[in-house]
């Protein structure tokens, strides 16, 4: 890889980083503002990170090493398929190690880890966590497969540069049913995958209703702090995989200065879009019911499954 | 309007249709099902005037006229009062869940592109690529009558299949002649409101129109 | 006399003197003689495999007098090479680890040198050449296996009943494919695999799917494909870990080497719906299996459901590979089939691994069931890394190896077809539809099954009293599990070579149709492109990165351990705990029309008052739907009919006699 490859990539990675905890902010705020309430600033998901870096760092008494290590790893996973997803460029430090299906493997490597380390507590809310997201990863699977059957048959390819290059070649194809259908699979596999209603509700504070906040229940200081910063990262993460995929007009394809800088003012808009956009729909909604979730994911499997089969048929 | 861009709204009015027989299938509130048919009904029109501005058919576009308002407007509106008589606003246990339904219609639509590829190939173009759309659509409509209880939901997947067979008619023939449209329309109208007073009597007197009841009736 | 005959020699030689020695020792010296021995038959064997798959020449070995009428033909060649090195590798394990395991009851003259023998089977039936051959080394693999299986009747009973399931099924398969392959000889007119082959396009195609099909019934039940899997959940729990190791990793394998050899090698392949119907009876294996062992509480019979599933995962490539094939496609052929022999590889590590980890426990806490087990981190740590390492992959996440094989089968299926047939359209997308299913439910079993058996607290004081194991058995696990990152860092170790079997396969090759590029692998046509070696390194890297960013923003290291929160309870006891049952009642319950639970309440009330309750029973049992709804009632069946042909059994030895005199008289008549 050349030096300015790696840059490029170095640099699609921090600015992820960077603007994950934002995006969780930008949420926020938009939901508060729509609900009445004044919110709170969208930089603030930074300053909790910060406040509990500082804290001191508890375990709970009857865990093993798994419960210290989740965390590492799943921050790890999620820092991984960072570098893998195209952002502000085609060019990503890892794009031609690890393609679309790898992606969806490395995510569900995090939630196993965390799985497992909820199970590790030995409390009724950790099991509880830890049965339901791994009931909702299970039957979200079919789902995101299909779905990267669907865009990758129309590439010829899984791997995602050669995805979104094929996309920027053909734009009309984005209108065609096959990627209405995809995306509307993909759609429903982020809100199950990045635990956002209607499957899960990330500001409750109900232990019976929760999913992903049940798994990180005995989580404190920067242990806490890491499960966070990975969460936001999925979210980040999951809205530029669709915007790459779905909406890949401004991406830079050369390395010149002026296409990356076009690049990253493009990827911000998408993503804050997208962040705004599912708080706004978010606030209308509510949570369902956990064995309304499978009829979900069902519906989800049956649009990529259509989006296949119009591909394959109507061509 | 160019060809290529009909042709796009073609696809997307068909996909439409495709798509609200599952929405129909996935649905358990009757209102949020019948809305679904309402959206297919005014999708077939949409596909039903498309073809008649490609054939240059004015019947053909008036017909067009007719299925929105019978089917996108006046059956829905009468359905919904049926709904809201009967007091029955959900599909509470259907025979078969929810999943398993989904499922089973999306082996049907492959089934239907199979069968239908070979009424493609007859006369391939791009309109009567829909075709096994078309049939996609009326075995959806047979779902929903052999998988839910309600008899809102039934009169739902009756009229599902007539949509779908529409379908097929629309990409095929480019339409039927305006007085069988019109007679077809009609008898539609007709079932409806017969269901209409049929539902109120049967919620009097057995308390809810679960048809999974009728097998009562046996001795 | 090459490497390879000189290897593959000296493992049998080496098996044989086992037993000789099993026979001739005494309790403690017979135990690590016939362990030592066995695993350096296994070693002798892998080599001899490997030295094939690297392109030495193939082994070939003739005795015309061992056995009657045709003597024996024995070839190694590429496809039986990757059967050769997983018996041998798992036997390395396993044997080293039986001499551990090997307490009270399994020491015994029998067991000792019976599991030689085992072995030696493992190793001569991928390398039979002609039909005796392999009828007599398939026979011969199905008896030892049987006395294993058996083995420890004395104890417990469920193990006669095991044993029977297992003995009949598996005498059933014999019988299928013995007319499978005695068919085909007799059109062939000689019995050499090189006679068959040179046979198969001149016989009727009507001939050929009939041979097909009653070798995918004899393989396929030997394999554990639905519906002839039911004596796997209960053979495989109740032998010997050790033996179950190799039962699981290894013997089932070779149902899968049979139906590649018989029905893609000898047959040189065939119309589309031959491979349609393995990749369907694939499927539905893969899911059944997947929806058992999730609700299964038993841990070696979630073990033996996951291996139904694996199998069925083959299964699906294997037909994908036969539907490519049919239609011209042969180079995504070939990637369907590196992905299935992949798998092949990886599930023996990894099941292998799993089952001496269960052995481990079972023998330390006396339990195998889940809802008694727990708290196993502290109590046995490296048995609880090493289960930990199977679970990861087994559940097909990177760096481990069951990605690998995981990405290559998806990739097989999603891959774009120029003019698809019909076949390929509808097929493809459902089959990648169960793949995903069985891929998510799998992580859920074994998330599971490593959770709750291992981690939190133990809910029995049998999980309390365990301990870690003795030496032997460690080495067992750990090197099964070095052996899983290894090949989950380095895939292309193994990849490369596969490819070399898969040319051998007639019917289906014609190119390499994965390529290795630099550290990874890619699909032909440049179609995708995997390195799980980079996935590791950067995993590592990812995770320095935050260690070092921790340590700059001064982030405490000192951990202080406290109760768990919990909200605010201030007693944790283990009966608090999530148990294995509950952990899957979600999914059980979306999948209820499949499972059908039964569901038993039982409630007692006190004599004063009804409203007071005295007890709760609640019963929930899921039995295997094949067999309570076709097995059963078969059985049941059968021995009607046999109540009647009663009738002709009367004691009378004139009448017996009668009935031969009419036989020879009717045969006569016959043969006139």
């Amino acid at each position: 890889m050349t030096a300015a490859a790696i840059a490029i990539g170095l640099l699609q990675v921090l600015a992820l980083v960077a603007i994950a905890p934002v995006v969780t902010g930008v949420m926020r705020t938009t939901r508060a503002r729509l609900e009445g309430r004044f919110g709170p600033s969208p930089l603030q998901p930074w300053r909790d990170l910060r406040k509990l870096l500082r804290k001191e760092r508890l375990i709970t008494e009857q865990t093993s090493w798994i419960f210290g290590v989740a965390p590492l790893l799943l921050v790890a996973s999620t820092l991984v398929v960072v570098a893998v997803i195209p952002s502000v460029a085609t060019t990503t430090l890892l794009v031609d190690s690890v393609d679309l299906i790898g992606v969806i493997y490395l995510l569900l490597l995090g939630t196993v880890v965390l799985a497992l380390a909820a199970i590790d507590t030995g409390t009724a809310f950790g099991g509880m966590g830890s049965s339901r997201g791994m009931t909702i990863a299970a039957l979200a699977e079919p789902a995101a497969l299909l779905a990267i059957f669907a865009v990758s048959l129309r590439a010829g390819s899984s791997s995602l540069s050669t995805i979104v290059e094929g996309a920027l070649a053909d734009p009309a194809g984005l209108a065609s049913p096959e990627t209405l259908l995809a995306f509307g699979a993909v759609a429903v596999v982020t809100l199950a995958e990045a635990g956002r209603l209607p499957v899960d509700n990330p500001s409750t504070h109900l232990e019976l209703t929760m999913i992903h906040e049940a798994m990180v229940l005995e989580y404190a200081g920067p242990d806490l702090a890491l499960v966070e910063f990975a969460s936001s990262l999925r979210l980040t993460l999951f809205f530029g995989l669709i915007g790459t995929l779905f909406l890949p007009w401004g991406i830079a394809t050369t390395d010149n200065i002026a296409a990356m800088a076009v690049g990253v003012v493009a990827w911000l808009v998408k993503v804050l879009a997208l962040a705004v956009g599912v708080a706004a729909v978010e606030v209308g909604l509510a949570k369902l019911r956990l064995f309304r979730v499978p009829e979900l994911l069902a519906a989800a499997f049956i649009l990529s499954f259509l989006a296949v089969i119009v591909s394959f048929f109507l061509r | 309007m160019t060809d290529g861009a009909l042709f796009r709204f073609l696809d997307f009015a068909v996909g439409l249709s495709l798509v609200c027989g599952y929405v129909a299938l996935w649905r358990r509130g009757l209102v949020a099902i019948v809305k679904a048919l309402a959206v297919q009904g005014a999708s077939v029109a949409v596909v039903a005037m498309l073809m008649g501005i490609y054939e240059g058919h004015v019947q053909a576009v008036v017909a067009a006229g007719l299925v929105l308002v019978v089917k996108a407007i006046v059956i829905p509106r009468v359905l919904v009062g049926v709904i809201h008589r009967t007091l029955e606003y959900r599909e509470v246990e259907p025979l078969v869940n929810i999943p398993t339904s989904l499922l089973a219609g999306a082996l049907t639509t492959v089934i239907a592109f199979i069968a239908g590829r070979h009424l493609v190939a007859l006369d391939a173009s791009p309109a009567t690529r829909g075709v096994p759309v078309g049939l996609a659509v009326m075995l959806l409509g047979f779902l929903l009558l052999v998988f839910r209880r309600k008899a809102v939901t039934q009169v739902v997947g009756f009229l599902m299949l007539e949509n779908g067979v529409a379908l097929v008619a629309f990409l095929t023939t480019a339409g039927l002649p305006l007085i069988v449209e019109l007679g077809g329309a009609l008898d539609l109208l007709m079932a409806v409101l017969v269901l209409q007073v049929l539902a109120r009597r049967i919620v009097r007197q057995f308390g809810a129109t679960d048809l999974n009841q009728l097998v009562n009736l046996r001795d | 006399m090459s490497l390879t005959l000189a290897s593959w020699v000296g493992a049998l030689g080496a098996c044989a003197v086992a037993t000789i020695a099993a026979l001739a020792l005494r309790k403690p010296f017979r135990v690590w003689a016939v362990g030592a021995l066995s695993a350096v038959g296994g070693i002798l064997g892998s080599v001899s495999a490997v030295s094939v798959l690297a392109g030495v020449q193939n082994g070939t070995v003739e005795l015309p007098g061992v056995l009657p009428l045709a003597g024996a033909r024995f070839e190694l060649d590429p496809l039986g090479a990757v059967f050769v090195l997983i018996a041998g590798a798992v036997t390395v394990a396993a044997s080293v680890y039986g001499i551990g395991y090997s307490g009270h009851g399994l020491d015994g003259r029998v067991v000792q040198a019976v599991f030689p023998l085992f072995v030696m089977s493992l190793l001569l039936v991928p390398a039979a050449a002609s039909v005796s051959t392999l009828l007599v080394s398939w026979e011969l693999m199905a008896v030892t296996s049987l006395v294993l299986v058996a083995a420890e009747h004395r104890e417990r009973p469920e193990v006669r009943e095991a044993a029977w399931w297992y003995g009949v099924m598996t005498h059933l398969s014999l019988a299928a494919i013995m007319v499978s392959l005695l068919w085909f000889a007799a059109r062939a007119g000689g019995e050499s695999f090189v006679e068959l082959r040179a046979a198969a396009d001149r016989m009727p195609d009507v001939v050929r799917s009939s041979v097909f099909l009653l070798a995918l019934t004899g393989f396929g039940a030997k394999a554990g494909m639905v519906p002839l899997h039911v004596w796997l959940p209960r053979a495989h729990p109740e032998a010997p870990s050790h033996v179950s190791a190799l039962l699981s990793g290894v013997m089932v394998k070779l149902g899968i080497y049979g139906l590649l050899r018989v029905g893609w090698d000898l047959l040189g392949g065939g119309p589309a719906w031959w491979g349609t119907t393995v990749l369907v009876l694939g499927a539905v294996s893969a899911l059944f299996g997947i929806l058992h062992a999730l609700v299964a509480d038993d841990l070696k019979r979630l073990l033996a459901y996951s291996t139904t599933e694996n199998v069925g995962l083959i299964l699906v490539g294997v037909g994908a590979a036969g539907i490519y094939a049919s239609g011209g496609d042969r180079r995504l052929a070939a990637v369907a089939v590196t992905a299935s022999l992949l798998h092949v590889v990886n599930h023996a590590l990894f099941k292998g691994l799993l089952f001496l980890g269960a052995g481990s426990v079972l023998l330390k806490s006396g339990t195998r069931l889940l809802d008694r087990l727990g708290g196993l981190a502290r109590r046995m740590p490296v048995t609880t890394a090493c289960f930990g390492v199977g679970s990861l992959a087994i559940a097909a996440l990177p760096p481990l190896n069951g990605f690998a094989s995981e990405w290559l089968l998806l990739k097989s299926l999603v891959h774009e077809v120029a003019d698809p047939p019909v076949v390929v359209a509808t097929v493809m997308p459902l089959a990648v539809g169960v793949v995903a299913l069985t891929g998510g439910l799998a992580a859920a079993t074994f998330v599971k099954a490593f959770g709750t058996g291992f981690l939190a607290l133990p809910r029995s004081s049998n999980a309390e009293a365990a301990t870690e194991v003795s030496a032997s058995m460690r080495f067992g696990m750990v090197a099964l599990a070095m052996a899983c990152v290894g090949l989950g860092l380095v895939p292309n170790l193994v990849v490369a070579p596969l490819q070399r079997s898969v040319q051998a396969l007639t019917g289906l090759a014609d190119g390499p149709g994965v390529e290795v590029v630099g550290l990874g692998m890619e699909t032909a046509g440049a179609a995708g492109r995997l390195a799980p070696g980079v996935i590791a390194v950067a995993l590592a890297i990812a995770v320095a990165a935050v260690t070092a960013t921790g340590w700059i923003m001064k982030v405490r290291r000192h951990r202080r351990r406290v109760a768990a929160w919990a909200c605010g309870r201030t007693v944790q006891t283990a009966r608090m705990e999530y148990t294995s049952t509950s952990f899957a009642e979600p999914l059980q319950r979306v999948f209820d029309d499949f499972l059908r639970p039964e569901l038993d309440l039982d409630v007692s009330h006190t004599s004063e008052s009804r409203y007071y309750l005295e007890a709760v029973r609640f019963r929930i049992g899921i039995t295997d739907a094949f067999e309570s709804r076709l097995y059963r009632p078969l059985v049941e069946r059968l021995r009607r009919l046999g109540e009647y042909a009663r009738v002709l059994q009367n004691g009378s030895i004139h009448l017996y006699l009668g009935y031969m005199l009419v036989v020879v008289l009717v045969v006569l008549v016959l043969s006139r």
